[in-house]
């Protein structure tokens, strides 16, 4: 066995979840009997994993009671007004709950929302039936892992046709210790018949080296006819190491609307699997990823579509920068008899320096012969007719560059229906693509 | 205002502009036809300075300038715009940052403030009006998903927005209906005054007929064979191009 | 499938046959390095060739059977096949077409083969073979005039060592893969082509022109050298389904495309795909490959319909700046076919093009994979590849599936990959029956649409044959 496999399985939990012990002893049994992947291992073909296995990252974090003013700051999100956003937010750092740092109020009736080490018996109960049931594909194994070690977590569990009345936002902070340490997060959203929400999950740092491993998985349950908004974004210090997920099971015509966002890191890998499993489901799935420096990003992604009459868009770029490696795996699996499907998938890269790679892989897989499915991938450059236009109307080549660049990703960015979020996210964005304020002035 | 001498160039290797001469004064619309492929949009992109088009031969002088030392931005800045056959689409540039973006960089240039925001969109909206664009345009991405008029009318309104000394107007008038039509032409000659000067490069005379020219000149063949008024537009509409041809021989 | 199956398939007609003959010329079945030994005593090759075989027999059994593909099959067991035959003599062949299977003949008839020419095809062994050597005669003699070698891999062994030791094994190394490594210790024969420099090869050359020597068996081994400047468009495979008795069959094509040469390879697959409950049919386990030097271009055209299983790459080393490689393919699965095929672009020089397109069609039970990679290398700096993948649904049982891989490293690299899928539509379908054309007629015009631009891809005879073969493939496969 490994010694990856063998010191994660031994990681100590210092609060530990006793009404969950029962589910995560059997996830740790399942857990030590994986082998950690190899470049043979096909969902693993591009991404090397021994960063992580040369890290000694399983020693348990230290609790945090002193938030830096740095990592305060990250919390800060404008709405409209340019007021804080009025939402549902819990903190935790480094797998802590902060208290003094979130933001819960007076709850609706029918909406259940809590951390999983303040959960009453009730919501204990939602979560052992929940729990690893939406997640459970075995092919990803660090699921398994995040089953075995999660402390802490956050439910959300809506009532049928209730409509969350703020955004619920979730900031999953880091910080360096003084010895190297994982982190395991946990979401698990449970959406009754009709209900609504948008959801928020931000995965922040300070600005200084990080050493910690970061394992965080979210479920989402959507029940029939259920409306939800979520992001997933990746904002860390790109010393973080990042393996985790998001799964949806999506209900009758329920529809998911999930937005992904990565800065890229020593490793970034996200999985996200969406399955249709009622009639008329429909999900929109979009994503940017910024590698730039030593950075890695992989978003593997899979669309499951297991019953017919349902619908699915996904639109994923990158823009890929220095030595930066960015993977993208983007499956369609049609299942036999999921008859009129609808389903397509868009993946377009720029690779910016002879330093970057890209490796891409759309995948369809279809079993049912009356269906639309089409996919694309694209790795290229600016367009050459696009700049020339630019600098006709007297637009510097540098600035002309800028603008496209931008506008490559900035296509996502104005589909967001969250006005607040797109605009929280442009200027964090454009940094990225000059170090002259003077470049950006246009675009922010 | 513009001076082109013996102007040969080239694209892929291939000989497309032999010797043209033009001598364009403040205040004069030169209409310039020809057959296709007789090197009229290649002219135009000569001018703009776009890459691949090589200058082999020859001089142009624009203003007190020398047009051919300039690079593309800087000769948009010195006052030259072209308005282009086919308008690129820019999807995820917003129109407005476009615009905003070229207005403050012509403006820089003459050593002019930036326009604020307020007096700028209150700009792009008039000149938006004057081409009979909706607002919401301004919002959209970089001719994304306009019609083939929609583009024009927006190259138009660039050009309103920008006011060049110089403009050349490269088959503005095809794929254009008749109200579309009108509408270009009407924002050609607001804008016509005597330290303007428009060169329209055009297959049909039609246009002609609402943006009245000064000179017409036919190209074939990469060369000026025949120079004169409006009236020559009208003579080719008659008889087409090939007796011109014939002519030369 | 069963064991018992398996079984029937391992223990081929072929193999029985030679029970009756001399002792010598048949092997009991498994492989050592005897029988590697065996082979290479039998053809009479030099020392240097029976190395070279060893080397990749103790490859190979280093080895471990490939499992990537998205093909299903029961284990093969190597030591329970026969690894030589010697061809069958004309005392065993049919004495006429009256011997040969009648439906084999009616498929004949549907595509439109001359007489002559279904006699050759099902190896009938009267006056037709006398022909095809007078054929083969005078047309060597016109390729020798130009200096074109065109001969069989052993007779190349023979006459042209310096040129096999030179460029065999130089595209497919020995220990490339699995089956390349097999098919390096046991080929049986195959083709041998040499275009000297700045030769226009005078005519097609197919293989069918060689016709006696079509039933070379399960590991052909073909090696096509295009020297500088050189040009050569080569056909291989029937234009009409063979009875083939082997049922493994791995075959190793390597191409050597030097400065501003051409190669256009074409290939008409249709070896038995098995019948229409699964049963029987070739594993085609096949590696083709070629470097394409400085300007030089190779084309790869497939139109696959037959085997049970294909595994099946034809690939571009695109190693010389402005090197092109294109790759156009049609695969057509019904019944039980499994096919995993489709191409590898390297782009290693400057400014090196590819365009890949590919039709696949599944019917009846079928599976039918694309698998692609296309990959810029560090150096590829302004290179191109296009790809298009269409999948064309018949039936609900059937599953079609893409997987590309698309890697690369360099900023001013282009790729551009697109796929897509769909159904033969009921509008389309109630359209052509309004107009009086039965739904298998539509059906087969509809997929002959669909895979237009591979087929003008296909030397003129070629693409009409292939449509036809398409019909005779789909038949059944509406209901």
């Amino acid at each position: 066995m490994s010694d990856l496999i063998l010191q994660a399985a031994q990681a100590e939990k210092t609060t530990p979840l006793p009404w969950l012990a029962d589910f995560q002893q059997l996830q740790n049994n399942t857990w030590l009997r994986q082998a950690v992947p190899t470049r043979k291992t096909e969902a693993w073909r591009y991404t090397p994993l021994n960063r992580l296995e040369k890290g000694n990252f399983f020693g348990a974090p230290a609790q945090v009671h002193e938030c830096s003013e740095c990592l305060q700051e990250q919390i800060s999100l404008p709405d409209a007004n340019g007021d804080e956003l009025d939402c549902y937010r819990l903190v935790f750092v480094n797998g802590f709950y902060a208290e003094s740092l979130s933001a819960l109020g007076e709850l609706q009736t029918g909406v259940s929302l809590c951390r999983f080490g303040d959960a009453n018996e009730a919501q204990q109960s939602a979560i052992k039936t929940h729990l690893g049931t939406i997640a459970n594909d075995s092919v990803n194994l660090f699921t398994t892992l995040n089953n075995s070690q999660l402390q802490e977590g956050v439910l959300l569990s809506l009532d049928d046709g209730v409509v969350l009345d703020k955004p619920l936002r979730i900031l999953w902070l880091g910080s360096a210790q003084a010895v190297p340490f994982s982190v395991t997060q946990r979401l698990l959203v449970l959406m009754g018949a009709n209900s609504q929400a948008m959801v928020l999950e931000q995965h922040l740092s300070d600005d200084a080296e990080q050493n910690s491993f970061t394992n965080g998985v979210t479920e989402l349950s959507l029940g029939e006819g259920a409306q939800l908004h979520h992001y997933r974004l990746h904002q860390e210090h790109e010393s973080v190491l990042h393996i985790g997920g998001v799964f949806a099971d999506l209900g009758k015509n329920s529809l998911l609307n999930s937005f992904h966002l990565a800065f890229g890191s020593v490793l970034t890998r996200i999985d996200i699997v969406v399955n249709h499993r009622g009639q008329g489901a429909h999900s929109e799935l979009s994503g940017i990823y910024l590698p730039r420096n030593n950075q890695y990003v992989d978003y593997h992604t899979c669309i499951e579509h297991r019953v017919p009459n349902c619908t699915s868009n996904e639109v994923f770029r990158g823009i890929i920068g220095d030595s930066a490696r960015a993977v993208f795996n983007g499956r369609i699996h049609i299942h036999r008899d999921a008859q009129k499907t609808s389903a397509k998938l868009s993946n377009k890269n720029l690779l910016t320096s002879n330093r970057a790679e890209i490796d891409s892989k759309p995948e369809l897989e279809i079993y049912a012969d009356d269906v639309l499915c089409a996919h694309g991938a694209t790795i290229s450059q600016i367009e050459d007719e696009a700049l020339h236009y630019l600098r006709t109307r007297g637009i510097s080549d540098q600035e002309a560059r800028v603008l496209l660049s931008f506008g490559f990703i900035n296509t996502l960015i104005e589909k967001i229906p969250h006005t607040e979020i797109a605009e929280y996210l442009r200027p964090k964005l454009a940094v990225l693509f000059a170090r002259d304020p003077e470049l950006l002035r246009h675009i922010v | 205002m513009l001076a082109i001498n013996n102007l040969h160039a080239e694209v892929e290797e291939k000989q497309i502009l032999k010797g043209i001469n033009l001598d364009i004064k403040p205040g004069e619309v030169h209409a310039i036809m020809g057959p296709n492929g007789s090197g009229k949009s290649t002219l135009g992109h000569v001018l703009s300075g776009r890459e691949g088009y090589e200058v082999t031969q020859g001089s142009v002088q624009f203003g007190q300038k020398d047009l051919l030392e300039m690079s593309i931005e800087e000769r948009a800045r010195e006052g030259l715009f072209l308005a282009f056959q086919y308008p690129v689409e820019i999807p995820g540039v917003s129109n407005m940052e476009f615009l905003k973006a070229s207005v403050d960089a012509v403006r820089a240039h003459n050593e002019l403030p930036d326009l604020d925001a307020v007096s700028f969109m209150k700009k792009a909206r008039s000149v938006c009006k004057a081409v009979d664009l909706d607002q919401s345009f301004l919002k959209r991405g970089v001719n994304e998903g306009f019609s083939g008029g929609e583009k024009k009318r927006n190259e138009i309104m660039q050009m309103m927005l920008l006011e060049p000394r110089l403009a050349i107007l490269d088959e503005t008038d095809s794929g254009l209906d008749i109200d579309a039509l009108q509408v270009v032409a009407e924002g050609v000659n607001s804008l016509r005054s005597p330290d303007r000067s428009f060169i329209v490069i055009t297959h049909y005379q039609r246009l002609l007929d609402y943006i009245e020219p000064d000179f017409v000149h036919v190209l074939a063949g990469g060369k000026i064979v025949k120079s004169g008024d409006k009236s020559l537009a009208l003579e080719l509409e008659a008889k087409g191009y090939a007796w011109l041809a014939e002519e030369v021989v | 499938m069963s064991q018992e199956h398996i079984d029937k398939l391992i223990e081929s007609d072929y193999a029985a046959g030679f029970v009756t003959e001399v002792e010598s010329e048949t092997l009991p079945p498994g492989l050592n390095e005897d029988v590697v030994r065996f082979i290479s005593g039998k053809k009479n090759e030099p020392q240097w060739m029976l190395d070279w075989r060893l080397k990749a027999y103790r490859a190979w059994r280093e080895m471990t059977e490939p499992e990537w593909a998205h093909v299903d099959y029961p284990p093969i067991v190597f030591d329970e096949i026969s690894y030589y035959s010697a061809p069958k003599s004309m005392a065993d062949r049919p004495q006429s077409l009256d011997e040969v299977d009648p439906e084999l003949i009616a498929t004949y008839n549907k595509l439109g083969i001359p007489l002559h020419e279904q006699a050759a095809l099902a190896g009938v062994a009267v006056d037709v073979v006398f022909d095809s050597v007078s054929v083969v005669t005078t047309f060597k003699s016109k390729l020798l005039e130009s200096g074109v070698i065109f001969c069989s891999m052993s007779e190349a062994i023979k006459d042209y060592p310096e040129l096999v030791q030179k460029y065999l094994g130089s595209v497919v190394p020995q220990k490339d893969n699995f089956y390349a490594a097999l098919n390096s210790a046991v080929f049986s024969d195959g083709s041998f082509v040499y275009i000297p420099k700045g030769v226009r090869c005078p005519m097609e050359l197919s293989t069918y022109f060689r016709i006696n020597e079509s039933n070379t068996g399960q590991f052909e081994r073909t090696l096509i050298i295009a020297e500088e400047g050189s040009h050569v468009s080569y056909l291989e495979g029937c234009t009409a389904p063979m009875r083939d008795e082997n049922q493994l069959h791995a075959a190793v094509v390597e191409l050597v495309v030097l400065d501003n040469a051409q190669i256009k390879y074409s290939t008409v697959q249709n070896w038995y795909p098995g019948n229409a409950e699964g049963k029987g049919g070739i594993y085609n386990f096949v590696t083709k490959r070629g470097i394409v030097h400085k300007n030089a271009r190779l084309s790869w055209t497939q139109v696959e319909t037959g085997s049970a299983v294909t595994w099946k790459y034809p690939s571009c080393i695109l190693k010389g700046d402005n090197s092109v490689g294109e790759f156009y393919s049609v695969a057509l699965t019904n019944n039980y076919q499994q096919a995993d095929t489709g191409t590898k672009m390297i782009h290693i020089g400057k400014n090196t093009r590819s365009t890949i397109i590919s039709k696949g069609i599944s019917a009846g039970k079928s599976s039918n994979v694309y698998r692609g990679l296309v990959r810029m290398n560090p150096g590829a700096e302004g290179a191109r590849n296009f790809t298009q993948c269409d999948s064309l649904l018949i039936g609900d049982k059937c599953a079609a599936h893409t997987f590309p891989y698309i890697e690369s490293k360099h900023p001013t690299a282009v790729v551009e990959h697109e796929a897509t899928t769909s159904k033969v539509s009921d509008d389309q379908l109630y359209l052509c029956q309004q107009r009086g054309i039965d739904a298998e007629k539509a059906v087969s015009m509809i997929v002959n649409g669909f895979c237009k631009e591979v087929f003008k891809e296909l030397p003129m005879e070629f693409a009409v044959e292939a449509g036809k073969l398409l019909e005779v493939s789909l038949e059944g496969s509406v209901g």
